[in-house]
């Protein structure tokens, strides 16, 4: 059975724009799984369909053969917890200390009033010193997050997911506002997250050099709809063209 | 519906023009007293004008900005009488008389009250410093008050939070037109119902500031967090968080300094409304200085005005210091 299973997903926007049509796709457990395409092709209203984010128009997605299109509150939540998501601005509690941050990926699974009198447990607290160690940063602890370079924001971001214990990370263009060198640490440590650990990477990411050396799938969406599905070494330069359009060239990123 | 609000505004003009000038103007100038059943035609007459040259003025306020109408000789004119004859309506009606700013009686009478205000009689000064120091107090208390019922408030008044479906929605259209409501009655008029309720005094000031300061407060708090990045909310959402953890852990801390700034803004504004609102039986330094303006004692009252005057400036620069440094 695999870890995912998306079945005929559309979604149409409140104004009426429908960004995704009849998308259908599989994720093996274990895969590094990578949506290319052009800005504006869907990429980050499917990765949000998801984790419901954005709540899917038609079709159904499967976690582990349940079905978790319309679950809602308790259920919903727990769906979310089981899924880390990273996001291009890293998204963490500015002022909010790293230590902070990361515990805040227990949410889920702390009650309310635990949570806001701040009461996380010594077992949390450890899980987010291990999680900031995974990705090489735990000497910040007491840092404030806004006061981090970018890299090492979404290596906290990161941080922030792993406390999730997720079976599953999506990565929203995890490296589109950092510059090459650190895009390629951060991508190293989703790798390794993915190997080391086991977890499921789903990542939308824009450049194609990134894709052939760190994905092991792609799919690519054009205009909202699915148009590959297959091997990074299989996106022929006539997929290529098909995917970006005829005048689109590649450039690499080192 | 557009077009006939339109022409009910434009009616309400026309009524408005004709009875400026046929009861106020007419009459001041000439001496003849005008039956009102006049306006009616004039009224009729102004709309007629509006509707067959297609001058309607109403429509400028309906219409939304990409469909205005095209500009038209016809109205610009009549906005024009409907200018002219407010001011000279208003000058007639306030009693503007540059004789009475100017004659030597006047003059003489200016020059006294200045004169006692610039020669303060220092002996009101413990009494003075005392009723500061009711009004000073309470604009904090009113602040404080309103601070955490504000902050309550906020979030159901934020579009943004009031996401879940009609129900919600209904909640956030009933609070703003109600902290609207409030917020348009002066503190002053609060003042009135509160020392006719709790008798005169401080603690009616503060009740009275306390509606105020929450209308505003909300007003303030609830646009703020309209206005915070989503980004930390995905974020925190994503976690599995519940809704209130969300609004505690992705939307309040984006608040709090913002909120904190408006805050003592608030405070600043609440000491000069409680000195205004104690003219009224709210205590305080305002209180004392209707009882010596009621009693001609000027000097006194220049004592107190410089005390006021002193007061509110230094909190002015005080809170604009404190706001800079909270950026
Ligand atoms: N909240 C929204 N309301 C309406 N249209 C949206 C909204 N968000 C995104 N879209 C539109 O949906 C399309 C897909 O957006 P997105 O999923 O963000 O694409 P990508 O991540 O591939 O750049 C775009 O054309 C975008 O303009
Ligand atoms: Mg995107």
């Amino acid at each position: 059975m695999p870890l995912l299973s998306v079945k005929n997903l559309s979604h149409t926007y409140p104004n009426g724009y429908q960004a995704l049509h009849d998308v259908s796709f599989e994720v093996e457990a274990g895969e590094f799984l990578v949506i290319i395409g052009l800005s504006g092709s869907g990429k980050s209203t499917l990765l949000r369909c998801l984790n419901r984010l954005v709540e899917p128009t038609e079709g159904t997605i499967l976690v582990n053969g349940q079905d978790v299109t319309h679950v809602s509150d308790a259920s919903l939540r727990s769906h979310r917890s089981g899924i880390g998501m990273i996001f291009q601005h890293f998204n963490l509690i500015p002022r909010h200390t790293v230590l902070s941050n990361v515990l805040y990926g227990a949410l889920g699974t702390t009650s309310t009033m635990s949570s806001i009198t701040g009461r996380f447990t010594d077992q949390q607290r450890q899980r987010a010193l291990s999680a900031l160690e995974v990705v090489g940063i735990r000497d910040k602890v007491e840092n404030r997050a806004d006061a981090l370079s970018g890299g090492q924001q979404q290596r906290v971001a990161i941080a922030r997911a792993l406390m999730q214990q997720p079976q599953l990370l999506l990565a929203d263009e995890p490296v589109a506002s950092l510059d090459p060198a650190t895009s390629h640490s951060v991508m190293d440590y989703l790798e390794r997250i993915n190997k080391d650990l086991g977890t499921t990477v789903i990542c939308n990411l824009h450049f194609l050099s990134l894709v052939r050396r760190y994905a092991t799938r792609v799919i690519a969406l054009k205009g909202g709809h699915l148009v590959f599905n297959g091997k990074p070494e299989d996106i022929s330069d006539e997929w290529f063209r098909t995917i970006y359009g005829e005048e689109a060239m590649e450039v690499d990123i080192r | 519906m557009k077009t006939s609000l339109a022409f009910l505004l434009d009616a309400l003009l026309g009524l408005c023009v004709s009875s400026m000038l046929l009861q106020i103007i007419i009459p001041e100038l000439t001496g003849l007293s005008i039956a009102p059943v006049i306006i009616i035609p004039t009224t009729i007459l102004w709309l007629a004008i509006a509707l067959l040259r297609k001058a309607s003025i109403g429509l400028l306020f309906v219409s939304s900005k990409n469909e205005r109408p095209l500009p038209n000789n016809v109205r610009a004119h009549m906005g024009w009488i409907a200018f002219c004859t407010s001011i000279v309506a208003g000058w007639i009606v306030t009693d503007i008389s540059p004789v009475e700013f100017f004659s030597s009686e006047g003059l003489q009478g200016a020059g006294r009250i200045f004169g006692a205000l610039l020669t303060p009689e220092f002996d009101v000064l413990p009494a003075a410093l005392d009723a500061m120091v009711v009004t000073i107090f309470t604009a904090l208390m009113a602040t404080i008050v309103a601070v955490p019922l504000s902050f309550l408030l906020s979030f159901p008044a934020a579009r943004n939070v009031m996401t879940g479906g009609a129900i919600e929605r209904t909640i956030y259209v009933l609070l703003r037109a109600v902290l609207n409501i409030m917020r348009s009655m002066e503190p002053i008029i609060w003042a009135i119902i509160f020392s006719v309720w709790v008798g005169i005094g401080p603690f009616a000031g503060m009740l009275a500031l306390v509606v105020h300061t929450v209308a505003s407060l909300t007003k303030q708090y609830s646009e703020q967090i309209e206005d915070v990045d989503q980004g930390p909310l995905e974020a925190i959402s994503a976690t599995g968080a519940n809704r209130l953890q969300v609004l505690w852990f992705a939307v309040v801390p984006q608040c709090v300094i913002p909120f904190l700034s408006f805050t003592i803004y608030r405070w600043d504004i609440n000491v000069r409304m409680a000195t205004i609102i104690g003219f009224v039986g709210g205590g305080g330094i305002g209180t004392l200085l209707t009882q010596y303006q009621g009693l001609a004692k000027y000097n006194e009252v220049g004592t107190l005005v410089i005390l006021i005057t002193l007061v509110v400036w230094t909190l002015d620069v005080a809170s604009a210091r404190v706001r800079e440094a909270l950026r």
